[in-house]
């Protein structure tokens, strides 16, 4: 039973993640499981200090950890059952020792949450690095996807001649865009390293670091079913062995309740089936080993060391930078400073970005930009019929906009380096960002008398087209940077664009301006064919 | 069956097929264009049956590429791709006539799948049995040919499907184009292409265009001129008329040479000798360019 929910939620959490692209229903939450979490959620709001809508989601687990106890990390976190399917490949022979520093070590993830939540109240978001739902997107984003387009790709080569040879012509033509991510490699090894950790003790992770889980066990001793071991129980001590979280107590007839996960281990290789988890209503909390092995003092540190993380993460000159930041951020990005603080770092729109050009950021913004998403227009554009980032992303950051609005939503704007223009430093002729344009915020003027490529900044959204394709080598000609960008917390991008004189609809006159005075060379205004446009003999 | 009645029979059909094969070769000598005007589906059909049915150019069990401009992820009413219904009416026709498959098939400058989409050819083309609408963007599916007249171009790498598929039917949108004037068949060949840039770069763009159209010939080009995007083209957005025609012939260049003279491009008209790849085309012998010495079918729908 147990094993089936956890395959069934897998299951789900997958199809979510590849329902996450363009194309997504807008009725369907693809980001659920993060809108689920309620850490994530809990640190975004203590670090933005404001209402996030889709936050409200949270409650639900919160809701159930409450009435039924810590469930969610026995049944339904994704990781979990990564966890627990990497120990039965791998480790399911192996005898596990007791830690002598078990005790000590399963404080671990209470600091993590203590220090998580204490730098969120300093405005740092630091949550994603620890909690398991963002860790497994991650993991699904930068090194899954990739890689399973790649073997795809590799099995419809391979199959190819034969697709070929019976006229299977899907199959024949078949070939899936390869996604690539700057950080591919270290989230991989992130995962791996948790995945890992369970050579020495089953669920390592979640008994000892993950503060998500620390935060459910805070509230799941309030739940409804609690392991109640009955007179039958001849202390064999089997419970307390077979008990993947270690939550049996020195007393096998008492439970740590904080640390059970309900997965009822301990109930089917009991002997005598002494130990039920039937529902019962309890006037106490449950007395025993209810509360997490956390001292004042410790709680004390905990607080002021996260602040102090946060404090000395933000006061570098990243911070007073942002303002000039050179980032690109997705379209529909709230203002940067807010930004970061509600970005988790999910890779959600990283995912689902049609063009693959939202890629997840090093250390361009500081620590406190680690991992958060900025487009890198060289690679790819910012594709006009697409939206999906903001509708991904769990807790708005990047806001869920029409398209019309998201259009609307600058990004930057493209500025010719003349001194690498082929057009400007060369003469020769080249109009690829003029052709790929969607805007026609490119135009050509003579000027010094040879047609010139130049930019009308009030036209440009700096999606980026103009960069990608640029065609010189190395850094493109044309580059599009922040300035001009369009940050809104709330309202319309529409009403912005339009209170800035801004204006993102195609506009048929203004080729016909540049037309007027084209011809490649002016020497040959004095010859009629100088009025000519371009191609036209 | 006895002698006389095989005879008889056989007579029969013999002459039926050189009847039938007369009255195509007469439509095949006739004229050089057909121009019909009318909404694109019922135009594009008039045009196939006043060239002589697309039987004459489709045998059963062939295999045909069709190959539409949808470069760019616009609808139909910007004029930068290939209206939809001009190619589900050919590709219909393909079926009827007894083609084995229809490969409709581009090299699009936007993102591939969303130029399916947004052009509307790929949902026009559902439910159609053995048609494919594909947007080939991986060097794997194209081929490297020799090309032996070309005066710039040595060697070009052609999408495979084209080179092994028996009937190529051009569908070009009437378009201009900010480097070759206006963009219509020949300049519309660069879509079946891996290398693009180099046409840009390192080659004059109007020699290497007709270089291309000496090994890349389509059978029949039909021109779909029910819209034409007279400014900011290719990829708009920019001026799109209405001329409502369907232009069908043999020749390529003849086909565009008579694309020129549907609209005024950026508000001026032209003549297709102005063209300059067309020009060159024609004298390099690949089609006639004055439209006036031409014999032209005109008709309405």
């Amino acid at each position: 039973m147990r094993a089936f929910l956890q395959a069934l939620s897998l299951f789900l959490f997958t199809l979510l993640f590849i329902f996450a692209a363009y194309g997504l229903p807008e009725w369907l939450p693809a980001d659920l499981y993060l809108r689920l979490d309620p850490l994530l959620t809990l640190s975004a709001l203590l670090a933005k200090k404001e209402y996030i809508t889709r936050a409200l989601w949270s409650i639900i687990i919160v809701g159930a950890t409450i009435f039924i106890g810590r469930f969610f990390c026995g049944y339904v976190c994704p990781l979990g059952v990564t966890i627990d399917l990497g120990h039965f490949f791998f480790w399911r022979k192996i005898k596990f020792f007791h830690f002598a520093k078990d005790k000590v070590l399963r404080r671990l993830k209470f600091y993590l949450l203590l220090i998580t939540l204490s730098a969120a109240l300093g405005g740092l978001t630091i949550s994603a690095l620890f909690d398991p739902i963002p860790i497994l997107t991650r993991f699904y984003t930068f090194t899954l996807y990739p890689l399973v387009i790649t073997i795809f790709n590799l099995i419809l080569d391979i199959l190819r001649p034969l697709s070929t040879i019976f006229g299977w012509s899907t199959l024949q033509h078949s070939h899936y865009a390869q996604p690539v991510y700057y950080m591919s490699l270290i989230t991989f090894l992130i995962f791996g390293l948790i995945i890992f950790l369970n050579r020495y003790a089953p669920r390592f992770w979640c008994r000892y670091l993950c503060p998500l889980g620390a935060l459910l066990s805070l509230i799941s001793p309030l739940g409804l079913f609690k392991r109640r071991v009955n007179q039958n129980c001849t202390s064999c001590l089997k419970c307390q062995k077979s008990c993947p979280m270690g939550a049996v107590a020195a007393d096998p007839r008492q439970t740590h309740l904080s640390e059970c996960i309900q997965c009822r281990t301990c109930a089917q290789v009991c002997p005598e089936k002494a130990i039920s988890f039937l529902p019962k209503l309890s006037s106490s909390i449950a007395g025993e080993h209810a509360s997490p092995d956390l001292s004042r003092r410790e709680f004390l540190y905990g607080v002021p060391f996260g602040l102090v993380i946060a404090s000395l993460t933000d006061r570098t000159p990243y911070t007073p930078l942002q303002g000039k930041s050179w980032l690109i951020r997705p379209p529909g990005a709230i203002p940067e400073d807010e930004f970061l603080k509600t970005c988790i770092r999910c890779g959600e729109c990283m995912k689902s970005c049609v063009t693959n050009t939202i890629q997840p950021s090093l250390w361009e913004s500081g620590l406190a930009g680690l991992w958060t998403p900025k487009l890198d227009l060289r690679f790819a554009a910012c594709e006009q019929n697409c939206h999906v980032c903001g509708q991904v992303c769990p807790t708005q950051a990047i806001r869920a906009l029409s398209l019309e609005e998201k259009n609307h939503a600058k990004i930057g704007t493209a500025v010719l380096r003349r001194e690498m223009c082929l057009v400007w430093a060369e003469n020769k002729i080249c109009l690829i960002c003029d052709e790929i344009c969607p805007y026609n915020a490119i135009v050509f003027r003579t000027i010094e008398g040879f047609r010139r490529p130049v930019v009308i900044p009030s036209k440009c959204n700096g999606c980026g087209w103009c960069e990608q394709k640029c065609p010189i080598q190395g850094e493109a000609a044309i580059v599009v940077v922040p300035m001009g960008e369009i940050r809104l917390k709330d309202g319309s991008y529409i009403k912005e664009a339009k209170r800035r004189q801004l204006e993102f609809r195609p506009d048929p006159g203004d080729d016909k301006y540049i037309l007027e005075q084209s011809g490649l060379e002016a020497e040959k205004e004095s010859s009629p064919a100088a009025t000519k446009p371009k191609g036209f003999l | 069956m006895n002698r006389r009645e095989f005879l008889k029979v056989a007579g029969t059909g013999l002459a039926m097929g050189l009847i039938g094969q007369s009255s195509i070769l007469k439509a095949q000598e006739k004229y050089d264009l057909v121009v019909i005007s009318g909404e694109p589906a019922a135009a594009t059909q008039k045009a196939l049956e006043v060239m002589g049915g697309i039987s004459r150019f489709v045998k059963k069990g062939q295999r045909v590429v069709l190959k539409p401009n949808m470069s760019f992820s616009r609808p139909p009413e910007f004029g930068c791709n290939t209206h939809p219904q001009v190619v589900v009416t050919v590709a219909r026709a393909c079926l009827e006539a007894g083609a084995a498959q229809v490969l409709v098939l581009d090299y699009p400058l936007g993102r591939g799948e969303l130029c399916l989409e947004k052009s509307g050819i790929r949902d026009a083309c559902k439910g159609l049995p053995n048609v494919r609408v594909l947007a080939l963007e991986e060097r794997k599916f194209f081929r490297e040919v020799k090309v032996p007249q070309g005066k710039v171009l040595n060697r070009v790498e052609i999408m495979k499907d084209v080179l092994e598929s028996q009937v190529l039917i051009n569908l070009p949108v009437t378009k201009s184009h900010s480097a070759t004037g206006i963009s219509m068949g020949i300049k519309g060949l660069m879509g079946l292409i891996w290398d693009r840039k180099s046409f840009h770069f390192d080659y004059n763009i109007n020699q290497a265009l007709a270089d291309l159209a000496t090994v890349i010939r389509p059978q029949l080009t039909i021109l779909d001129a029910s819209r034409a995007l007279v400014t900011g083209g290719p990829g708009g957005p920019g001026e799109v008329l209405k001329p409502n025609l369907i232009i069908a012939g043999i020749d390529p260049v003849a086909v565009d040479a008579y694309g020129v003279s549907v609209a005024p491009w950026y508000g001026q008209k032209f003549k297709a000798r102005q063209v300059e790849h067309l020009l060159v085309a024609h004298q390099r012998g690949l089609g006639k360019i004055d439209i006036d010495q031409l014999k032209i079918f005109q008709g309405k729908v």
